[in-house]
């Protein structure tokens, strides 16, 4: 136990978290079931003598989450501080992290400041003071696809892409484009009942294909979800997505505001174009009430539209907290609101949940931290 | 010194490429012993042929423990991330061609490209609650292919052989496996997806990055590359 570990505990009492005993060594099929199989390029596999996958623990989150499940307690926060163990280009992949995941709590607004206020606080506790914060919400970008009538596929995928330029332009290109080839090798009647929409002629001979195979629709796609994503896709087919909304969609994705004009300003994008943003509009609005009522100082705070993470379970207010100057390149801790990630672990119940992690040796160097 | 040459040590690849070297006027002789697995080239004190299986010589190249070798393209790039960085793909040798492919049931007729996978695989967890899974034993080609398309929901279930049945079987939904004439595929009812080549592999002459070698072995080693190349025009 060091002294940066100690100190660390400390500031976590101090807020009333739990810390939970949580293993180095976690069953693997958890994260790689939460994150997806990509993840497994960058974190450290191994096996029981059953045969068992297990990894060293990539992050908390996670884990975290898995021990919530096994109490019976319907809200709680909890903290950790303890190495973790990722592949990362061009630093160590064994270093420390500390945060706190707020799990259960009703107020989500509430919730949300406050995680990036002691996100914050423990960066300061550490000797970092002069901090940028860059925030996003993914409800925002989700209420601007709404709002401009774009089709449920369309809007999914591109809600897939957010958070990563270069794959959610690559996706407005062909959205755009109007390449639209017909499956080449369907029977003639098959391809007149796409076009008039005759699902009882599809799902019959989607059956066959799949008796043909011997498959059974148990295990995976049924002839109906088949039959259906078939007939949405030839409707799409047909149609693009026009200049004017694409125009809309890139103007929204540049924008970067400082905060205190970052609800007003999006106020009047929405009304320019005429894309109301209903609650997700006034959730954002409040959040920034909740925020500049924390009155931190020398925080400069940004709100870009196009900041978001990858993870499917990140589910709207996201944040990154970087130093100043030559330090500013890597984030120094990163947050956000997970709302589906205990359902994909199992939970019945919906359980909202915000969290952030500090990058420990980021803060203070890996002597520091070691 | 020896310069150290692997080539496949069974069945037809390893008659190819002994075809190969002899095409290029590199008699290759074998051991009156057939159980032995060293060789050497008529005429060439200082070469030493070793025969491997064809994935080992895949390993080897890249540990830098052989200098050259002859193994498949999907071998190689299926035993590192960055082939690349460690293997130089010295000539591509006409003969083991088979494509590494993503293949869907057939009656998935709303699939054809990555893209369709791609919708389809963001949708699986809400509608099956598990993720789609895909049948394969190339776990590298099939993470850097997947991530290429920016698909990371899915999990690989390995399957070392008869890839092409576990969808039929319940195993697995998709498949990314080897395939030369297609037959086995289309006996299984699946469709390679249209975009879904990942790899047209074939035998290829691959020279490692790693290994350390004298003066001598390097001249060799660069005389044998260009006599093999040549040959093949």
């Amino acid at each position: 136990m060091t002294a940066t570990t100690l100190k660390i505990e400390t500031f976590f009492k101090e807020r009333k978290c739990a810390l939970p005993d949580i293993g180095m060594l976690q069953p693997a099929d958890p994260i790689l079931n939460a994150a997806g199989e990509d993840i497994r390029r960058r974190i450290f596999m191994t096996n029981d003598q059953l045969g068992r996958d297990l990894c060293l623990r990539p992050e908390f989150t996670i884990p975290v989450c898995l021990d919530h499940l096994q109490s019976t307690k319907e809200k709680m926060r909890y903290a950790y501080v303890g190495k973790v163990f990722r592949q990362r280009a061009d630093e160590p992949a064994e270093f420390m992290q500390a945060g706190i995941e707020d799990i259960g709590a009703a107020n989500a607004i509430a919730a949300d400041a406050k995680s990036l206020l002691q996100s914050i606080e423990l960066l300061r506790m550490l000797g970092k003071n002069r901090l940028s914060v860059t925030i996003g919400d993914q409800a925002i970008f989700e209420a601007v696809l709404t709002s401009l009538g774009l089709p449920k596929t369309w809007r999914e995928r591109l809600l897939r892409a957010f958070g990563d330029k270069t794959r959610l332009s690559a996706d407005l290109d062909r959205l755009s484009g109007e390449t639209s080839e017909q499956s080449a090798d369907l029977p003639v009647d098959i391809i007149q009942a796409i076009r008039e929409k005759d699902s009882l002629t599809l799902t019959t001979f989607i059956e066959s294909e799949m008796a043909k195979a011997s498959m059974s629709s148990q295990h995976g796609r049924s002839s109906d979800e088949i039959a259906k994503r078939m007939m949405e896709k030839a409707e799409l087919a047909e149609t693009h997505l026009s200049d004017d909304k694409r125009k809309v969609l890139e103007t929204f994705l540049a924008l970067d505001l400082r905060l205190k004009n970052a609800d007003r300003k999006l106020w009047s994008f929405a009304r320019k174009f005429n894309i109301p943003l209903g609650d997700p509009l006034e959730d954002f609005h409040k959040r920034i009430v909740a925020i500049d009522k924390l009155g931190l100082e020398n925080v400069a705070i940004r709100y870009k539209s196009a900041f978001g993470r990858r993870l499917d379970y990140y589910t709207g207010f996201v944040f990154e907290v970087n130093g100043v100057g030559k330090s500013a390149a890597k984030p120094l801790a990163g947050g956000g609101r997970y709302d589906g990630l205990l359902t994909v672990l199992g939970s019945k119940a919906k359980t909202p949940a915000i969290g952030f992690a500090v990058y420990v040796d980021r803060v203070v160097g890996p002597r520091g931290a070691a | 010194m020896t310069l150290t040459i692997a080539l496949p040590s069974k069945g037809r690849l390893k008659e190819d490429a002994i075809a190969a070297f002899a095409k290029a006027g590199y008699k290759i002789e074998l051991p009156k012993d057939q159980r032995s697995y060293r060789g050497t080239v008529k005429g060439m004190d200082d070469v030493e042929i070793a025969f491997l299986s064809a994935s080992e010589i895949a390993r080897e190249l890249i540990a830098g423990n052989i200098a050259l070798g002859v193994t498949g393209e999907d071998l190689a790039r299926e035993a590192i991330a960055d082939a690349d960085a460690y293997l130089e793909f010295k000539a591509k040798l006409g003969f083991g061609g088979a494509n590494v492919i993503v293949a869907v049931p057939e009656s998935w007729i709303d699939v054809d490209t990555m893209a369709d996978l791609d919708d389809v695989a963001a949708e699986f967890r809400q509608r099956h609650h598990r993720q789609l899974r895909i049948a394969t034993k190339y776990w590298q080609l099939t993470q850097n292919w997947f991530a290429d398309h920016g698909i990371a929901m899915y999990r690989i279930v390995e399957s070392l052989g008869a890839t092409e049945g576990a969808p039929a079987a319940g195993t697995a939904d998709v498949i990314v496996d080897i395939t030369s004439t297609g037959s086995t595929l289309v006996a299984n009812h699946l469709k390679i997806l249209s975009d879904g080549i990942i790899l047209r592999s074939e035998a290829n002459l691959i020279a490692s990055r790693k290994a350390k070698l004298s003066r001598e072995d390097r001249a060799t080693l660069k005389e044998v590359c260009a006599a093999v190349s040549k040959s093949l025009k």
